[in-house]
């Protein structure tokens, strides 16, 4: 799986290349600021861009920008966006042209290399993986919104869970409850949000995207 | 005798009244009540005495004049009150009135108060003295007694008083008059400048319009009477000068104490000499004095003016600086804590977990390898508290975008629903997109936490102050309001939050207005002076 890295830091920088050289991804190419990051994406084409919000030049949001410009260009091109901080404001804005393919998590997730990598591999496969702590803000929410304050608490949780981009398996170890019963929750969300039949990937991006607009 | 008798009575009762009249309450029963009912009309009795004493009216008998008086006292008293002061007035005129009759020749002799009256200095001066006090106190009761006219006085006074109004003074406008006077003299009848050009009613119409212009223009602007005395008292100084070293060429019968009319005699000359030099000397002194007042008086009006607003400004930008600091220093303290106890702890807990491990890591692998995970625990904490930390001196968002997207985020992350109404056209400068960002995130926390609302509203808006470019702002507005429907009662005098939120808007000119009626819902507007810059040019 062939990978681009951006990060103005070097120390971060060169422990993201080692750490998933170490894990066999294949690094295409690692960049220090968002104008070579645009250029690496539209040359490289990667499998996965994992960018960091704040580069050079501006040391702003320039790396987000960069990477919806980038989407903008290759729609669908997966972007996991790692971050000190997370804001909702800005998961929306990645989460807005519902082509999936979207990961925004807090640079310390990098500590568990296992769920690191697997985030990395849903966002290369299409799917929506937010950080727990954007989840979490949520969760707390007393939502206006009539879908999705329809849901039940259960179906509240697993809908948690999914945008925390965990599979249906994942989901079932964590609640406790059989895959099956996942399924069925997941059936009762997709109904509950309108969200007509189509690709189960697609329908989890536009639950988290709901949720995220209640 | 009788005049005497009336006189002490009446004394005597004003003397009683005022004795009492400071005690309020109701008014006593019986004669005493009577007498402090009538009160100052009783003072009617002697200056209706006195007016028929002088009137030559018949001795020893009761006169009509007393007989009205004593009418008017039972039966009117507060017209017999407003009566009196116009009465010593008029008993005052006609004192300088009877002084003049004397001086033309009146050798008939009158009983005017105290006063024998009598044809020459020692008949006529005392009257003179006499009408004078009779003014004085006519006045006096005038404004004492608020009769019809004292509002007038009072107001004509007050304005002649007013010594802010120019730099001119009451006597240097006061010089018109002699100016006047010459002037009326000058173009009185048989004189007009030594010609005899004018006479009788002719020369009666212009001494009046003379008189009536100086009255007016006294009254109406001191400024202008003093450059007109100034200018009169140069022209007729110069011309007194012309008299005595022209004269017969430039005509003159009458200047001022000297009267050339039937006298060839040189004498005369040098007191006009003497007149004319006094009024230049005068007029050299004055003409100065007006001309600054003219050309530079506005502006050392304004200049005074404008340095009472810079003191004022000092001072709150001295007591808004203090508290700043202070407000900073705080601030830092708070920081310091927090990293010492958090952050910095927590480092020393992962250093402390990874030398464990090294140390176990021979002998029990396992062991080394849970501290380990310890060890990240801990730095995956202090990660998050310096999150919270950095959030609280500067969010994120507020750095990368700018103070709408700043209170959108908030919005966002409120754990109640926010209706956003933002409408900025530009950037906010930093310093003030954190004081207003801080003060409105404590307001949607007071909503949610004490108000208990259910919904929020937040309105963020600027707009351009015409005739802008004062002392702050650089002519615009910055207007944040929070609207919520919770329970209402905050007020900014009780607890830290809000007076925090003030203090934090005070350093940038800032206002903070809460209405918080007790049942909701709370409105509270911050508005802060600022102006907008372009907006950010990368931004998307």
């Amino acid at each position: 799986m062939r990978i681009v890295i951006a990060e103005d830091l070097f120390l971060l920088r060169e422990g993201l290349v080692r750490l998933l050289s170490a894990h066999g991804f294949e690094i295409a190419a690692a960049v220090a600021s968002a104008p070579e990051l645009l250029q690496a994406l539209v040359e490289q084409r990667p499998d996965v861009a994992i960018v960091d919000v704040r580069l050079p030049p501006t040391h702003t949001d320039d790396g987000l920008r960069a990477a919806l410009q980038a989407r903008a260009r290759i729609p669908g091109l997966p972007v996991l966006i790692l971050s000190q901080y997370v804001e909702q404001l800005y998961a929306r804005e990645l989460l807005a042209d519902q082509a999936g393919g979207v990961g925004y998590l807090l640079k310390d997730r990098v500590f568990n290399d296992e769920a690191f990598t697997a985030a990395i591999r849903t966002v290369a496969a299409g799917g929506t993986v937010l950080d727990p702590e954007v989840v979490g803000k949520l969760m707390t929410r007393r939502s206006r919104d009539e879908p999705v304050a329809r849901l039940t608490p259960r179906e509240r949780e697993v809908l948690a869970l999914m945008a925390e981009g965990r599979s249906n398996v994942a989901i079932a170890q964590r609640l406790f409850i059989t895959e099956k019963a996942v399924s069925k929750h997941a059936a009762g969300i997709f109904a509950k949000l309108d969200l007509a039949l189509s690709d189960d990937d697609n329908r989890r991006v536009l639950a988290v995207l709901a949720y995220l607009g209640s | 005798m009788l005049f005497a008798i009336v006189l002490l009575l009446t004394i005597g009762c004003i003397a009683f009244i005022l004795a009492r009249e400071g005690q309020g309450g109701p008014r006593p029963n019986g004669l005493r009540g009577y007498i402090r009912a009538r009160g100052w009309g009783l003072l009617l009795l002697p200056v209706a005495m006195a007016a028929a004493v002088m009137a030559g009216g018949a001795h020893g008998l009761i006169p009509a004049e007393l007989g009205i008086a004593v009418l008017a006292v039972v039966f009117a008293p507060k017209l017999a009150a407003k009566l009196v002061p116009y009465g010593v007035l008029g008993l005052a005129v006609f004192g300088v009135m009877l002084a003049k009759t004397y001086r033309d020749g009146n050798t008939s002799k009158v009983q005017y108060l105290f006063v024998h009256a009598g044809p020459g200095a020692w008949g006529s001066r005392p009257v003179l003295a006499e009408a004078g006090v009779l003014f004085a106190v006519g006045l006096w009761l005038l404004l004492r007694l608020d009769a019809p006219g004292a509002g007038l006085f009072r107001a004509l006074a007050a304005r002649w008083l007013d010594r802010r109004r120019g730099g001119i003074s009451a006597a240097q406008a006061l010089l018109l008059v002699p100016v006047a006077g010459l002037a009326m003299q000058l173009l009185g009848p048989g004189n007009w400048f030594g010609i005899g050009a004018v006479d009788g009613l002719d020369a009666a119409v212009i001494d009046l319009a003379v008189a009536t212009a100086a009255v007016v223009l006294i009254f109406r602007s001191r400024a202008w009477a003093a450059t007109l005395a100034a200018a009169g008292l140069l022209v007729l100084g110069t011309y007194g000068w012309l008299i005595a070293v022209f004269w017969p060429a430039v005509p003159g019968f009458e200047y001022g104490f000297s009267d050339l009319a039937n006298s060839s005699t040189p004498t005369p000359l040098w007191t006009d000499a003497l007149e004319g030099s006094l009024l230049l000397a005068l007029g050299l002194w004055l003409a100065p004095r007006v001309m600054r007042h003219h050309l530079v008086g506005p502006h050392d009006l304004e200049l005074a003016a404008r340095a009472q607003q810079l003191t004022k400004r000092v001072q709150t930008l001295t007591k808004t600086r203090y508290d700043a600091v202070d407000t900073a220093a705080a601030e830092l303290r708070r920081i310091e804590r927090d990293l010492h106890d958090g952050a910095q702890a927590r480092l020393v807990a992962v250093g402390m977990s990874l030398q464990a491990a090294e140390r176990l890591f021979p002998t029990s692998p396992e062991a080394a390898l849970a501290l380990v995970a310890e060890a990240k625990e801990s730095s995956s904490r202090a990660l998050a508290e310096l999150r919270d930390l950095v959030r609280g001196i500067y969010p994120p968002v507020l750095a990368d975008r700018g103070l709408a997207d700043a209170i959108r985020a908030l919005a966002l992350d409120a754990p109640l629903p926010v209706e956003l109404d933002i409408d900025l056209h530009g950037e906010v400068e930093l310093p003030v997109a954190s004081a207003v960002y801080f003060s409105v995130a404590e307001v949607l926390a007071n909503a949610e936490k004490h108000a208990r609302a259910r919904s929020v509203r937040i309105q963020l808006s600027h707009t351009l102050l015409a005739g802008g470019g004062g002392l702050a702002g650089g002519g615009g507005m910055l207007r944040a309001q929070v609207t919520d429907d919770g329970w209402g009662g905050a007020d900014p005098a009780q607890g830290t939050g809000l007076a925090g939120v003030e203090r934090r808007l005070v350093a940038f000119d800032g206002i903070l207005a809460v209405n918080s009626p007790p049942g909701g819902p709370t409105i509270v507007v911050i508005e802060v002076p600022c102006a907008l810059s372009s907006p950010k040019t990368s931004s998307c």
